[in-house]
Order: structure tokens, then C-alpha cells, then sequence
């Protein structure tokens, strides 16, 4: 489907947010993600994977790190343009039950899709939690919630995020993160030690996003594989075998 | 200009209703596009790779995109022909268009019962022979490179099965017509051309080959003039129609296959890119008939070489 680009702007170290016209044709829930394809024509050749940062009624918003060719060119969009979007996709963070407390853990880019899902949480389930990102310097920040951790010390507690959060983890405490796949397999160590729960977004190279090239899949713990795009692309930790990872 | 085109095929027994099929391996069972397109538009698709028993597939990653293409190491990860047969063709039951089984094994004896095993389903109504894999018995050398194994791998599953034979051939060899010719020799309905082109992508970051199979094979708008090359030399040295696949991404690529001398065609990689890019080429071939005032598709097959 092909929507317009209400605006295409920096909005920290080499990040981006793009808001697109919602056509309120569908729903969409934290954590799915939509296949954009770049260009009009076939180069590059395979649509990217981009969380939902955000979901109004106007614009469905993605926020985006350039990391590579495909982002790069996405970084040249204007208002006006049209990009063709194939999702909402994949399986989000699901319902969240009220009882435990609640945190997001983000790093990076990764904080993107932790963005639509505490408005969510606040706005359709009054649900509260505690939000914490990290990020490698302050001028990469692009969230204005929750407390922050640069690597540098340069904003925020000095260090990783899940040094700073882990001594407030425990066995009542639901955990939902997205980030880096490092960060994340340091984060599934520290809940299995304290045995609380975590539900994780990953991330997975992707050439259908719609389940059909078995490109994506990560090994789960029962010695299988499950397609991130499908199955995913947010998963239970218990069911990753992070060794694998 | 023509009122109308004729867009129909015919492959031995089979009336296909257009040209335009999917490949093996980019549709999975078909129903999962359900939403993106409808089905009854197409001639007809090929299922993902059906093994005897479910296979796992390789370890990730297993993609990596190329300029213009893509590599892949699936390592045929399939639910195996039972539950196929079981649980994803019953959500096909509405659907007219062909069901093709794309069948692998590791031992000619896997074919045979794969083929035996599907010949009571009437809703497939061909089989294609991947002959791009590993050959246990011959020390894990690819069926597909050596014109013996091929014709008895043909004649083995001809003899087990009433429906038409396909036999897909993979490019990674010397000359793709001598094993055109093998597969006819073992009695193939028809052969597809053509699977993916090995190739290799290492990440500089990790010193390593990206791919955890090392390797991957080729495929997309990137492969097309290699597989429209292939086609045109096969159809020089067999009588039995052929399905030419490799990079099919518009109409244009589409007709140059036929034009070379595919009967058919199949459609791989360009379905990730854009759902209902089958749809696409099935109107441009249409318009493209029409504009030159050709009455029937089967005219333009081959046509490259008349001239
Ligand atoms: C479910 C999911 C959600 C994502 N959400 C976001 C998001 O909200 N914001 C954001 O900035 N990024 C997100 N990503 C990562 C994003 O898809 C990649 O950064 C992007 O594809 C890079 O494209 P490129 O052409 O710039 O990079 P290149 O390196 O040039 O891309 C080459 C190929 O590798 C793939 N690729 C490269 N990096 C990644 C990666 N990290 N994950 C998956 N595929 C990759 C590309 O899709 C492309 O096919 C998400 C990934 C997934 C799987
Ligand atoms: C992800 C992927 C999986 C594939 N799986 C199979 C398979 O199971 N059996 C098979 O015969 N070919 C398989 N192929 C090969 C395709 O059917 C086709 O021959 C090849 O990709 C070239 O066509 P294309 O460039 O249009 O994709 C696969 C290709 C891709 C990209
Ligand atoms: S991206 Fe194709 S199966 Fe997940």
C-alpha cells in the first residue's frame, strides 16, 4: 500500500523520524513492524523492517537509525513523497497483564517500538511503568521519557542500561525490551538469574516479512527454529536459545 | 489489435489458464499470500521444497541481500509431505490454479516415496524434481551435475507417479543442456531452469563468510540474463516444453523468457518485494500481446530464435 510522507526529520545523531499518513484502515499493535520498500524501483532490492514508533489517527510513525544504504536513501524522503508499506506485521508485545511491574528496556534504536507501546500502555490499559534507555552518547537520544544511560557518562547513569536497572529485577517484575542483540542476551541472563519475566523484540534479516522464505527464523530453546517475522518478531525469552544468538 | 489474446498453456496433460507461475521456495504454501493477491489469477504455483520426513533447515543467518538479488541458505526447512498433505493443501481446496510439488531427497529412494506418497492427491497436479541437492550416495555430489544420475532419477520417479514430471535443474554446471537432455532421456514431461547460482557474500566486520552455510544460492533481478542465457540454449537441444525461472521481476523479463523458449515461467524472489508483482506480469504479457497484435502467448515462445 502506498501512503505519503507528512515529514521525513532528524531527530538526533543520525536518527530519524518519518511520519506517514495513516489511511485508518487497520490497527496496528506495539511491536509489529512494517515492510517499506525504498525506492520505486527494485534497488535496493528487499523491503526493510521498521518497528512502529508511533500509531495516531493521523500518522504511523517509524523512527530510523542510517545505518546502511536502504536508510540512507529513506533519510531523502520529503513530505509529499509516497512510500509503499506492506504490515502491519508480525506478532507485538501482546496483552499486558495488570500485577507485575512493569519495565521498558530499550537500547538504541530499539527504544523506537518501546516508544508506541508506553503510550499504549498508559493510554488504553492505565497500566504504569518504569522506562529506561541506553544509548552510546547524549546526543544520540531521541526519547523524552523515562531515565537514560549513555556508554560515555555523557548523559544519564554512566554505562550500560542493563547494569543500571539490574538490581531492581526481580520474580514480580515483567520486563519488555528491544535493542541491540548483545544487550538483549545480557539482559535474558540477568532475568533468568532473577527470575523475572521478559517478553524481547528481536531482530532478524528479513526478505518477506510475511512468512513465506524462511529467512528469518532465530533457534528456540525446543530445538527449532521460529521465524521472527511471523512467530515474532517479539518473543517470550524463555522460548530463545540466546547461546545460539 | 486483437480482441482478445489467448494466455492459455499446455503442458502435457494440463491446461494452465496463463504462463505465470511462482517458484518454489518464495511462496511457501501459498495460502499465506492469500491476503495479497488472488490466487485464482495465477496458472498455477509451486509449493516450497517437500522432503519425506519435516526438515529443520540450517542455522541462521540464513539471507543476506547482493546488488539487484539475494543469497540464500535455507537448507529446505519443509513440514515434510504428510503435513503437507494434511494441514496446508486442504487450505488450497477453494483455489483453481495448478499445485506443483516441488520434491527433494538426499537417496533416489526419498524421491520415490515422495512421489508415491503424492500420487493419490489429486490436487497436485504435477511434480517438479529438485535435482539441486546433495546425492548421500555419491558422496554428497549434486544429483543435478552429473547426466546419469539424472536420467535415472527421472525415470525413477516417472515410473511411480501418473502426473507430468518437471525436472529443475540447477545452473552450477558445465553445459545445463546435457542435463536438459539426461532429464528427457529419463522421460521428464517438461524441465525448469533454473535454480539458484552458488555464490558467497563475507562480512569484513567478522572476517567470515555471512552465510552460517558459508555458502548461498544467487537469485533475483541480478540472476535474470544468466537464466534467460540458459533457456535459450536448452531449447535449441530438447522437444519437452520448458519453465524458465531466474530473476523474473516485470513483464519484461517475462517475455524475454518466453522469447527464448520457456513455456512457462515461474516467479521467485520478486514476490518479497511486491505481493502481487504475478498479477503485474501476467497484465503486461497480456498488454504486450495485444499491442503487437500476437494472438496466442505460445506464439512468442521460442520466438528469440527465428531471427
Ligand atoms: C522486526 C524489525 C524491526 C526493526 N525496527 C527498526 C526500527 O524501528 N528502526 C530502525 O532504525 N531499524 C529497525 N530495524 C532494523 C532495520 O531493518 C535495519 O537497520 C535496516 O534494514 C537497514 O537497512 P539499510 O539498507 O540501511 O542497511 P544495509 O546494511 O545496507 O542493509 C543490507 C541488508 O541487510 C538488512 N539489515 C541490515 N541491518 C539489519 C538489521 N539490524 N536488522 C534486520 N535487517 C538488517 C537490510 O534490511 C538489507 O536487506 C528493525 C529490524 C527488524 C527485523
Ligand atoms: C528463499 C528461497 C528459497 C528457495 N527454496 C527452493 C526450494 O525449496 N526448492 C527449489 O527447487 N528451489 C528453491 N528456490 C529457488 C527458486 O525456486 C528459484 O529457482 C530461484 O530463486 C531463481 O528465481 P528468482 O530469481 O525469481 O527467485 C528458493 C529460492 C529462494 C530465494
Ligand atoms: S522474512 Fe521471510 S519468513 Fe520471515
Amino acid at each position: 500500500m502506498k501512503l505519503e510522507v507528512c515529514e521525513n526529520k532528524r531527530i538526533a545523531k543520525n536518527t530519524f523520524s518519518l511520519k506517514i499518513d495513516n489511511p485508518a484502515l487497520f490497527d496496528a499493535s506495539p511491536g509489529q513492524f512494517f515492510m517499506v520498500k525504498i525506492n520505486d524501483f527494485d534497488y535496493p532490492l528487499l523491503r526493510r523492517p521498521f518497528s512502529i514508533a508511533d500509531f495516531s489517527d493521523r500518522y504511523i510513525e517509524i523512527i530510523y537509525k542510517v545505518v546502511g544504504e536502504g536508510t540512507k536513501i529513506l533519510a531523502g524522503k520529503q513530505k509529499g513523497d509516497f512510500l509503499d508499506l506492506l504490515g502491519p506485521l508480525g506478532n507485538g508485545f501482546g496483552d499486558i497483564k495488570k500485577g507485575k511491574k512493569i519495565f521498558l528496556v530499550g537500547g538504541g534504536i530499539g527504544a523506537a517500538p518501546l516508544i508506541y507501546l508506553s503510550n499504549t500502555l498508559k493510554s488504553m490499559y492505565g497500566i504504569s511503568y518504569e522506562a529506561y534507555f541506553g544509548f552510546n552518547t547524549k546526543d544520540e537520544i531521541y526519547v523524552d521519557f523515562g531515565k537514560t544511560a549513555t556508554m560515555d557518562g555523557s548523559s544519564g547513569y554512566a554505562g550500560n542500561v542493563v547494569d543500571m536497572i539490574e538490581s531492581q529485577l526481580d520474580e514480580n517484575c515483567l520486563v519488555l525490551a528491544c535493542g541491540p542483540t548483545l544487550m538483549l542476551k545480557r539482559l535474558a541472563y540477568v532475568c533468568y538469574q532473577k527470575k523475572c519475566s521478559m517478553k524481547v523484540s528481536l531482530e532478524s534479516r528479513m526478505a518477506c516479512g510475511i512468512g513465506v522464505c524462511l529467512g528469518c527464523v532465530v533457534e528456540t530453546t525446543d530445538k527449532d527454529f521460529k521465524r521472527v517475522c511471523v512467530e515474532g518478531p517479539v518473543f517470550d525469552y524463555r522460548e530463545i536459545e540466546w547461546q545460539a544468538l | 489489435m486483437a480482441s482478445s489474446v489467448n494466455l492459455t498453456v499446455k503442458l502435457g496433460s494440463l491446461i494452465f489458464k496463463n504462463p505465470v507461475l511462482t517458484a518454489s521456495g518464495t511462496f511457501g504454501y501459498a495460502s499465506e499470500y492469500k491476503n495479497y493477491m488472488d490466487l485464482n489469477a495465477l496458472g498455477g504455483f509451486v509449493v516450497k521444497g517437500l522432503s519425506v520426513n519435516p526438515k529443520k533447515g540450517n542455522k541462521p543467518p540464513r539471507i543476506v541481500e547482493t546488488p539487484c538479488g539475494m543469497l540464500n541458505a535455507i537448507g529446505l526447512q519443509n513440514v515434510g509431505v504428510d503435513k503437507f498433505i494434511k494441514e496446508k493443501l486442504p487450505l488450497l481446496e477453494d483455489v483453481d490454479a495448478h499445485i506443483i510439488a516441488n520434491i527433494y531427497g538426499t537417496k533416489a529412494e526419498e524421491f520415490i516415496k515422495l512421489a508415491e506418497r503424492l500420487e493419490g492427491v489429486g490436487r497436485v497436479s504435477a511434480l517438479e524434481v529438485n535435482v539441486s541437492c546433495p546425492n548421500v550416495s555419491k558422496g554428497g555430489a549434486l544429483f543435478g551435475k552429473n547426466p546419469n544420475e539424472v536420467v535415472k532419477l527421472a525415470s525413477s520417479v516417472k515410473k511411480h507417479t501418473s502426473k507430468p514430471v518437471i525436472v529443475k535443474l540447477t545452473p552450477n554446471v558445465d553445459d545445463i543442456a546435457v542435463i536438459a537432455k539426461a532429464a528427457c532421456d529419463g522421460g521428464a514431461d517438461a524441465v525448469s531452469l533454473i535454480n539458484t547460482i552458488t555464490g558467497m557474500v563475507i562480512d569484513t566486520k567478522t572476517k567470515k563468510p555471512f552465510l552460517a552455510n558459508k555458502t548461498g544460492g544467487l537469485s533475483g533481478p541480478a540472476v535474470y540474463p544468466v537464466g534467460v542465457r540458459m533457456v535459450y540454449e536448452v531449447y535449441e537441444k530438447i522437444k519437452v516444453p520448458i519453465i524458465g525461472v531466474g530473476g523474473i521481476y516485470n513483464s519484461d523479463v517475462a517475455l524475454q523468457y518466453l522469447m527464448a523458449g520457456a513455456a512457462l515461467i515461474e516467479i521467485g524472489t520478486a514476490n518479497f518485494t511486491k505481493p502481487d508483482v504475478t498479477i503485474e506480469i501476467i497484465k503486461g504479457i497480456k498488454e504486450f500481446l495485444k499491442v503487437e497484435n500476437i494472438k496466442s502467448v505460445g506464439d512468442i515462445v521460442g520466438i528469440a530464435h527465428s531471427v
